[in-house]
């Protein structure tokens, strides 16, 4: 159960790989939503329970959907998973292989003295908190204070996301 | 921690090489694009969390808004190749010949 960190983000590696391997792009989006949930629960072992409902909400419940019904409209009738061909399996394998191989080679360095990547220690885990968990949760107060020092930085990104919508028109308005 | 920072680090790596490499679709490399999107985020949410400095948390919220906006302009590309080729696919796009 200590070492639940580490796992999360070897599976974080290998949902990468998934998609990075280059499928048809609907099974590439399978691979992304994948990784997009194991991502969250990395955020939210670490506390940040405002940031994992932001990624889940924007990104996977935002972007991915977007995502997934454009590429519904752009695809041809038989989609090439990761079995099929050898370029998406061997490119597969081969990231997997490379995660593996880094992983044990990492385990591998208990017994140095000085080494940057030090397994050893339970120190590196331990995720210490002032007064434990009170009604004060760091992230959402964090994100809040985006509306009071960031005010103009609110003004910019609202601002561009709606020039950004604006550009998004004229580029599908097209002729 | 330091090896959760790798591993990530890592998955950055990996999708920033898909998105280099094209194979027959165009929106392929964008979802790499989103994965670069998503690891960065939680770089950052996992560096606010450790270091307990809670203003950090805005860059992630920040980097969220400007990655939806990127990925809705390159979409509207693509929705405009594919309007005008059918398919998105990248041998298509060859109308500069050098």
């Amino acid at each position: 159960m200590a070492y639940i960190l580490f796992t999360l983000s070897v599976l974080l590696v290998m949902g990468f790989v998934g998609f990075s391997s280059k499928p048809s792009p609907i099974y590439g989006g399978l691979a992304l939503i994948i990784s997009g949930v194991v991502g969250c629960v990395i955020v939210l072992n670490c506390g940040g329970v405002y940031m994992g409902l932001m990624m889940f909400l924007v990104y996977l419940g935002g972007m991915m959907v977007v995502f997934g019904y454009t590429t519904a409209m752009a695809i041809e009738e038989y989609p090439e998973t990761w079995g099929s061909g050898l370029e998406v399996l061997g490119g597969l394998l081969v990231g997997l292989m490379m995660e593996v191989m880094l992983v044990l080679w990492v385990l591998s360095l208990d017994e140095a003295v000085v080494v940057v990547v030090g397994f050893s220690d339970t120190g590196d885990w331990v995720i210490f908190e002032g007064e434990g968990s009170g009604l004060i949760r760091g992230d959402s107060i964090g994100a809040g204070a985006l509306y009071d020092y960031g005010r103009w930085l609110v003004v910019v990104a609202g601002w561009t996301l709606f020039v950004g919508v604006y550009v998004v028109i004229e580029i599908v308005r097209g002729n | 921690m330091t090896l959760t920072y790798m591993n990530i680090m890592l998955a950055f790596t990996i999708s920033l090489l898909g998105m280099l490499t094209y194979r027959s679709h165009l929106v392929a490399s964008l979802l790499c694009l989103e994965g670069m999107m998503m690891s960065l985020f939680i770089m950052a949410t996992l560096i606010a969390s450790n270091t307990h400095f809670p203003l950090v948390n805005i860059m992630p919220i920040i980097l969220l808004v400007f990655a939806a906006c990127e990925t809705a302009v390159g979409l509207a590309l693509l929705i405009s190749i594919s309007n005008t080729y059918g398919l998105d696919y990248v041998h298509n796009l060859n109308l500069l010949q050098c």
